[in-house]
């Protein structure tokens, strides 16, 4: 299978050589295409906390044809993630007509931290953060640093 | 070529007999441009689309198998995702040695084989040249493969089992001469620092006593560098001062251990309290928030910097006392303002109060003073009135006295003339009374009742 030898060689370079803030490892040994993904909250931005913020991404088997889907495991308050338990990223790159086979898991996953310094709210799946996050950035910040400090950590 | 050619150049190779250049091992680094987007690997058997860019032809075909919508004859570029209809197999010469250049090991490295090649040449190193290759055992009743070197000049199976006469173990065939060259255990071998024979299989038992093999001194993980004969490790260790000393080496390393253990303890709890603090500060602050916000500016000001020392939890730690005792200057100054503020509010009623009652008491003296002239006037029209009836009353009375001996119709006539409150039935006695008194009318005793 041409896809797992790609999967294998993308993991080896992430867990080789991470990028900044960003730790992988595979959610099972023996499943190439489950992986567990710790993200560093970003300096500065309001999921900077001591921990890091786990997640995950899945990647399809017909990966990489096809998208694949990074979430949080843990709550996030931000324009771009899901507020129910799946804590779904809603990234433009990873939309299936947006998907392009010579992207990295990599760009991904540096693409989701640099979502998380800067959200982007006119591409945002929960309407209300996103206005929030326009009208009134001081009151989204803390609500943000208190649902980070509140789930991520515990 | 279109899309359909393309595609059905893939059917014509066969994979079996060839290496898989993707699973081989690169020696050389090489530049990420000679990389396939799709399967990250050195181009194999590279293609080139309208928009020029370059992938392997397992890869485009592929890709164009899974993103192509239903036999039509366009499919987005993996790359650019540009419409694409036709597939060039003309690329570059340049690029194609460039990735043939690459070196690799030989796929039968995990054989023994220790051979590195260009990539371009792999295969026909697998094909002719590498011993290693495993193929199937000449004899055809016999399943097992053999390495291509070890086959016997007669091509018979090397797979039967022989006893070694040495250690009377049962031994492959093939790897006999193996054996008996190095692995049988009981081959003599002899001890590199005592120069004693010993047999193959107890060599390791030998070095582990052997009395000449050097050996480092005992304290040596608490800095003693000696290294000597394990014969005179023994006199050496009388003197090695380390040696006296290591048990308390011993005892300050277990109390270090300890103490980073309780360390890392108070940290963890540190780490607790601290997130705790930080949550009653920013409901603090919250609260603070709602009653300040339509506040001065000053306040406002320090309201920021509360924010701001929120903002950064991380240095929480060592701001922490500062913070606290601006906390509590915040809320003081917060109530200084606020009891300004009642005293202002205070004053404030006071001054309005003595405004209303000012107000109150010029109004009312006003209308008392109106009311003082209307008196007047209603007095003087009284009197005016009584004035004009008084001559009209003396005549009327002298009518009646008249009339009230001459007959009862004329005195009706003439009281009825008079008062118009009097019942025309009124009866002849009632006439006399009258007489005297003065003829009232309702306006009359209405007067009467509120004179003062």
């Amino acid at each position: 299978m041409g896809s797992q030898k790609r999967i294998a060689k993308e993991l080896a370079e992430l867990v080789e050589t991470p990028p900044e803030g960003i730790t992988v490892e595979l959610a099972d040994e023996s499943n190439l295409y489950e992986w567990t993904v710790h993200m560093e909250g970003p300096d500065g931005s309001p999921y900077h906390v001591q921990r890091k913020i786990p997640g995950e991404a899945l990647l399809p088997t017909g990966y990489p044809f096809k998208p694949p889907a990074v979430s949080f495991a843990t709550k996030i308050y931000h324009p771009n993630v899901t507020t129910d338990e799946k804590g779904s990223m809603c990234l433009g790159m990873l939309r299936p007509d947006e998907w392009k086979p010579s992207s990295k898991i990599s760009a991904v996953l540096q693409f989701a931290r640099q979502l998380l310094a800067e959200p982007m709210p006119d591409d945002a799946v929960e309407g209300r953060i996103a206005e929030q996050y326009k009208n009134d950035r001081k009151r989204f910040e803390e609500i943000a640093r208190d649902w980070t400090r509140q789930y991520a950590t515990s | 070529m279109n899309l359909k050619q393309f595609l059905a150049l893939e059917a014509d190779c066969d994979p079996e007999a060839l290496v898989d250049l993707r699973a081989l091992d690169c020696v050389s680094e090489y530049d990420f441009h000679l990389m396939c987007p799709i399967c990250h690997c050195p181009f194999v058997q590279p293609m080139r689309l309208q928009c020029d860019h370059v992938f392997c032809q397992e890869c485009l075909s592929s890709a164009i198998t899974t993103s192509r919508l239903a036999d039509s004859d366009e499919f987005p570029c993996p790359s650019c995702r540009n419409p694409t209809s036709d597939v060039s197999t003309s690329v570059p010469r340049l690029l194609i040695n460039m990735c043939d250049d690459i070196q690799v090991r030989c796929p039968f490295t995990v054989q023994g084989c220790q051979e590195i090649v260009p990539r371009g040449h792999v295969q026909s190193h697998v094909d002719k040249y590498c011993g290693y290759r495993l193929v199937p055992c000449p004899d055809g009743s016999c399943n097992k493969t053999t390495r291509k070197k070890d086959l016997h000049p007669d091509e018979r199976c090397m797979h039967g089992l022989r006893q070694c006469s040495h250690c009377e173990e049962d031994i492959m065939e093939q790897d006999y001469e193996e054996h008996d060259r190095e692995l049988c255990p009981s081959l003599e071998a002899t001890c590199v620092d005592c120069e004693t024979v010993v047999l193959h299989r107890d060599l390791k038992k030998h070095t582990e006593t052997c009395p000449e093999v050097v050996s480092p001194c005992a304290a040596s993980k608490y800095g003693c560098s000696i290294k000597v004969r394990r014969a005179e490790i023994a006199t050496h260790e009388q003197h090695c001062p380390l040696i006296a000393m290591s048990p308390y080496f011993k005892a300050q390393n277990t109390r270090l251990d300890s103490l980073e253990l309780t360390i890392r303890h108070l940290q963890q709890r540190n780490e607790i309290f601290e997130d705790g603090l930080a949550n009653i500060r920013s409901t603090l602050v919250e609260s603070a928030r709602v009653g300040v916000t339509d506040r001065t500016s000053g306040r406002a000001a320090i309201d920021s910097e509360q924010a701001r020392t929120e903002d950064s939890p991380e240095e929480f730690a060592d701001r922490s006392s500062s913070v606290s005792s601006n906390a509590t200057t915040y809320l003081l100054s917060l109530h200084e303002s606020l009891r300004d503020e009642v005293g202002q509010l205070s004053h404030a009623i006071t001054d309005l109060d003595a405004r209303a009652s000012m107000a109150i008491m010029n109004e009312s003296l006003r209308i008392k003073e109106d009311m003082a002239h209307t008196n007047a006037a209603v007095n003087s029209v009284r009197m005016q009135v009584q004035w004009l009836m008084n001559p009209r009353l003396h005549h009327g009375t002298r009518a009646g006295f008249r009339t009230n001996t001459a007959s009862t119709a004329g005195n009706e006539g003439a009281r009825s003339q008079l008062t118009s409150s009097s019942a025309p039935g009124t009866s002849n006695t009632a006439g006399p009374s009258l007489g005297p008194l003065r003829p009232r009318r309702p306006s009359d005793s209405g007067r009467e009742g509120t004179k003062l």
